[in-house]
C-alpha cells in the first residue's frame, strides 16, 4: 500500500517508542484487529420494497453493482409482526420494505443468491428473520453453521421508537435472549445478537445518550445470559453493535473509538469475558435518516458521504449509506447505486481505509474519546442506578427520554442553534429546489396483490400441519424450549408470522388484543 | 375566548413519532389544547375521539405513503357522522402534487416541512373560529 506520490503506508502507525495502544490489542479504542486492510468494511445498503420477489430483484442489482454484504428490511407489517391481510396494514404492504409473513417469502427472497462469502443481515424482527434464514438456507443446502450476518434486536426500545410495541417486553427479552442461544448452538458465525442503536437515536439523541441506552441494554441481555448458566465466551463473540452516525464529525469517530473501549473494558472486568473475541466489539453503523432534509435533496448526497467518512475513520466493520432521498420516500434504485458508490469512491478512490485508526495519537481525538468514554459510563451508571432496565421500560422511563430528545432537536432547529443548510440557513426558494426532486418524489404503491395472494394461501395449506406448527409454539412458550427453533417448525408448516404471534402473545395471558391474527379454527 | 382543541394522530401502522411530538409542542406553546391520539389509529378511531374530545381541528401526521389512503377515508367517515372537524395534513412524505390532491379530496390545509411554526398556530386558530362560526 502505498500514496500517489509512491510513500509506503503501514497497516497502522504508532507512537515511535512504542508507547500506547495499538490497533488489536485491549482495550481495542484503535481497532479490533491489529491489520485491516482496504475495503475491509462490508458495503451495502438496506433494502426490501414490494413483496419477496421484488426485494428478491433489488438484492440481485445491488449484488451485481458490487455490494459484498445484504441488508433488508420489512416493510411495517413484517416489522410490526403482523401480517399483510390485517386491516391495520393493508394500506401500507410493501411501500417501506418486504412484506415477508410466511417460509414461501424468505424462499422467494433469496431465490438465486448464493449465501456463500456473503454476510446476510436484517432489520427484521430476530427470532422470524433467524427462522426465515433457517429455511431458506436449508433450501439452498447451504450449511447453517456457514452462515454470516446479523440481526438486530431492540427488545427495551421496541415499544418506543419502533414496531411491534404490542408484544410485552418480558417476551421481547426472552425472544432476545433465546436468537442468541440459537445462532449459538446452529449458526455459530452469526451475530445473534445485534444492538441497534441507530433506531433510538434517530429520536434525537446526543450519541452520549445513544451509547449509554445501548449499553444499557445489552448490559442486561449478557446478565439475563449468564444467569441462564451460558459461558459468557461461548455467546460474547457473537454480540455485534449497530450505530447511528450524525454530522458532528469528530464526536462521531470518538464515539465509536469510545464504544470499543467500554465494550472491552466491561465484557472482561464486570462479566469476566476472558478471549479477545468476546472482549473486542464488531461494529456496524447506518449514516443519520434523521439529519437528511427535504428540503435540497442533493444536499444528502454530502451529507452521507461525510457521516461515512466519520464511520470508515472510526473503523467500522460494515456500513449502510442512508439514501438521500429517504426524507421522503423509500430509498429509489437511485439513490441506492448512490449510497453504494460513494462508499466505493472512498474506498477505492480516497484510500481513507488504507489505515487504521487515522486519528489515533491526535491530542484532539484522544482526548475527546476519553471524554466520551467518561460521559457515557456516567450515564450509564445513573440509569443503572434508578433499578432493572426491564421495570424502567415498564414504567415509560426510557419513553419520556426519547420524546424529549425528539422535542429537544426540534428546538435547536428552530432556534438557530443547529444550523441546517437549506433549512434553517440559505435557504431556497421553494420553486427554485428543484435538484434530484423528480426522484425524491416517486411512490411506491401498496402491493394488494400480495396481500391477496397471502389471503388465498390461507386457504389452500394444510391446516393441520399448520396447527401442529402453531402447537409447538404453544409449548415453548408453557416450557424453555427454544422460541425459535419453534418458530421455525411452525413457519415450516405453513404458520405466518401474525399467527405465531397471536399464540404468543395468548400464552402470556393477553387474550383480547386488536392486533390478533384470528387463528385457523382448528387452533 | 375558548381555548382551541386539535386532535393529532398517526394513522394506519406507521410508527415516526417525530413530527407529531414537534407541532405537539407548537401548538402547545402558543397554548391550543392538543389531544394526542396516538399512532395505530384508524379512520374510524380517529373520526370517534375527535368528537368525543370535542376537537376543532384535525391533524394527522404523515410518514408513509398510508396517508394517500387512510386520509380520504377519515375525511368520508367525519362526512358520515356529519362532523364538520376541518382535517389538517403535515408531513415531509407529502409531494407537491400529492397536497393538491388531499387538498382536492376535502383536507384543510397541509404543512410541509417549511411551514413555519407561526403561520401552523395562525392556521388552526383560523379554522377554529371558523368552525365556531359555523356551529
Amino acid at each position: 500500500m502505498k500514496t500517489r506520490s509512491d510513500i509506503p503506508l503501514e497497516a497502522s502507525y504508532s507512537a515511535p517508542d512504542g508507547s500506547g495502544e495499538n490497533p488489536g490489542e485491549f482495550p481495542f479504542t484503535r481497532g479490533r484487529k491489529p491489520n485491516p486492510h482496504s475495503g475491509s468494511w462490508i458495503q451495502r445498503e438496506l433494502s426490501g420494497e414490494g413483496d419477496a420477489r421484488r426485494s428478491n430483484e433489488q438484492i440481485r442489482y445491488l449484488l451485481e453493482h458490487g455490494q459484498n454484504g445484504i441488508d433488508f428490511i420489512g416493510d411495517a407489517a413484517t416489522q410490526s409482526m403482523l401480517d399483510p391481510d390485517h386491516p391495520l396494514t393493508r394500506a401500507s404492504v410493501g411501500t417501506q420494505g418486504a412484506s415477508l409473513c410466511r417460509k414461501q417469502d424468505y424462499l422467494e427472497l433469496f431465490e438465486g443468491v448464493s449465501f456463500d462469502g456473503i454476510s446476510v443481515s436484517t432489520s427484521v424482527p430476530a427470532p422470524f428473520a433467524l427462522a426465515g434464514l433457517t429455511l431458506a438456507a436449508r433450501e439452498k443446502d447451504f450449511p447453517l453453521d456457514q452462515l454470516r450476518g446479523s440481526v438486530l434486536q431492540p427488545p427495551l426500545y421496541m415499544e418506543d421508537c419502533a414496531y411491534a410495541w404490542h408484544v410485552p417486553v418480558e417476551v421481547r427479552i426472552r425472544m432476545a435472549l433465546d436468537s442468541i442461544e440459537y445462532c449459538t448452538r446452529h449458526m455459530p458465525r452469526y451475530y445473534g445478537y445485534l444492538e441497534d442503536t441507530y433506531f433510538f437515536a434517530e429520536s434525537g439523541l446526543t450519541p452520549v445518550e445513544e451509547i449509554a441506552l445501548g449499553f444499557i441494554q445489552l448490559r442486561l441481555i449478557v446478565r439475563r445470559m449468564i444467569e441462564r448458566g451460558v459461558d459468557v465466551d461461548s455467546f460474547a463473540p457473537r454480540i455485534a453493535m449497530l450505530v447511528d452516525c450524525g454530522m458532528d464529525f469528530y464526536e462521531e469517530v470518538a464515539k465509536i473509538r469510545a464504544t470499543r473501549r467500554l465494550y472491552a473494558k466491561m465484557m472482561r472486568d464486570e462479566f469476566s469475558a476472558k478471549n479477545d473475541r468476546s472482549q473486542s466489539l464488531t461494529i456496524t453503523s447506518h449514516t443519520s435518516g434523521l439529519s437528511l432534509t427535504a428540503q435540497q435533496p442533493a444536499n444528502n448526497i454530502v451529507r452521507g458521504t461525510m457521516q461515512a467518512l466519520s464511520l470508515i475513520m472510526g473503523g467500522v466493520q460494515a456500513l449502510e449509506i442512508s439514501a438521500f432521498d429517504e426524507a421522503f420516500r423509500t430509498p429509489s434504485k437511485e439513490a441506492h447505486l448512490l449510497g453504494l458508490r460513494t462508499q466505493q469512491i472512498a474506498d477505492l478512490e480516497s484510500g481513507v481505509a488504507r489505515v487504521a485508526d487515522p486519528f489515533g495519537g491526535s491530542y484532539f481525538m484522544e482526548q475527546l474519546t476519553d471524554e466520551m468514554e467518561s460521559r457515557i459510563r456516567s450515564r450509564i451508571d445513573e440509569i443503572e442506578v434508578l433499578g432493572d432496565a426491564e421495570e424502567l421500560c415498564r414504567q415509560g422511563f426510557f419513553r419520556d427520554i426519547f420524546h424529549r430528545a425528539m422535542e429537544d432537536s426540534h428546538r435547536l432547529v428552530e432556534n438557530g442553534e443547529l444550523p441546517i443548510v437549506g433549512v434553517n440557513v440559505h435557504q431556497l426558494a421553494e420553486e427554485d429546489d428543484t435538484l434530484l426532486r423528480d426522484v425524491a418524489s416517486g411512490k411506491i404503491d401498496p402491493v394488494h396483490e400480495h396481500t391477496e395472494r397471502v389471503e388465498k394461501f390461507r386457504q389452500s395449506r394444510d391446516i393441520s400441519k399448520t396447527c401442529e406448527g402453531l402447537a409447538r409454539i404453544k409449548q415453548a412458550m408453557q416450557s424453555s424450549d427454544n422460541l425459535v427453533e419453534a418458530i421455525v417448525s411452525a413457519m415450516d408448516a405453513d404458520a405466518t408470522v401474525g399467527e405465531i404471534v397471536t399464540v404468543i402473545r395468548r400464552s402470556v395471558g393477553i387474550e383480547s388484543d386488536p392486533f390478533d391474527q384470528p387463528l385457523p379454527e382448528e387452533m | 375566548m375558548t381555548q382551541e382543541v386539535v386532535a393529532l394522530a398517526v394513522m394506519g401502522i406507521d410508527q415516526h413519532e417525530n413530527g407529531v411530538m414537534a407541532v405537539s409542542r407548537v401548538l402547545m406553546e402558543s397554548q391550543i389544547q392538543v389531544e394526542y391520539l396516538g399512532t395505530c389509529q384508524t379512520p374510524e378511531s380517529v373520526a370517534e375521539k375527535a368528537i368525543a374530545r370535542d376537537a376543532d381541528v384535525i391533524g394527522i401526521s404523515c410518514h408513509s405513503w398510508e396517508y394517500l389512503t387512510l386520509v380520504p377515508q377519515l375525511l368520508e367517515e367525519l362526512k358520515r357522522r356529519a362532523s364538520p372537524i376541518d382535517v389538517i395534513i403535515g408531513g415531509s412524505v407529502i409531494t407537491r402534487e400529492d397536497a393538491l390532491i388531499m387538498k382536492d379530496a376535502g383536507v384543510a390545509e397541509v404543512f410541509t416541512s417549511s411551514t413555519e411554526n407561526f403561520d401552523m398556530v395562525e392556521c388552526v386558530r383560523q379554522l377554529s373560529a371558523d368552525r365556531s362560526n359555523r356551529l
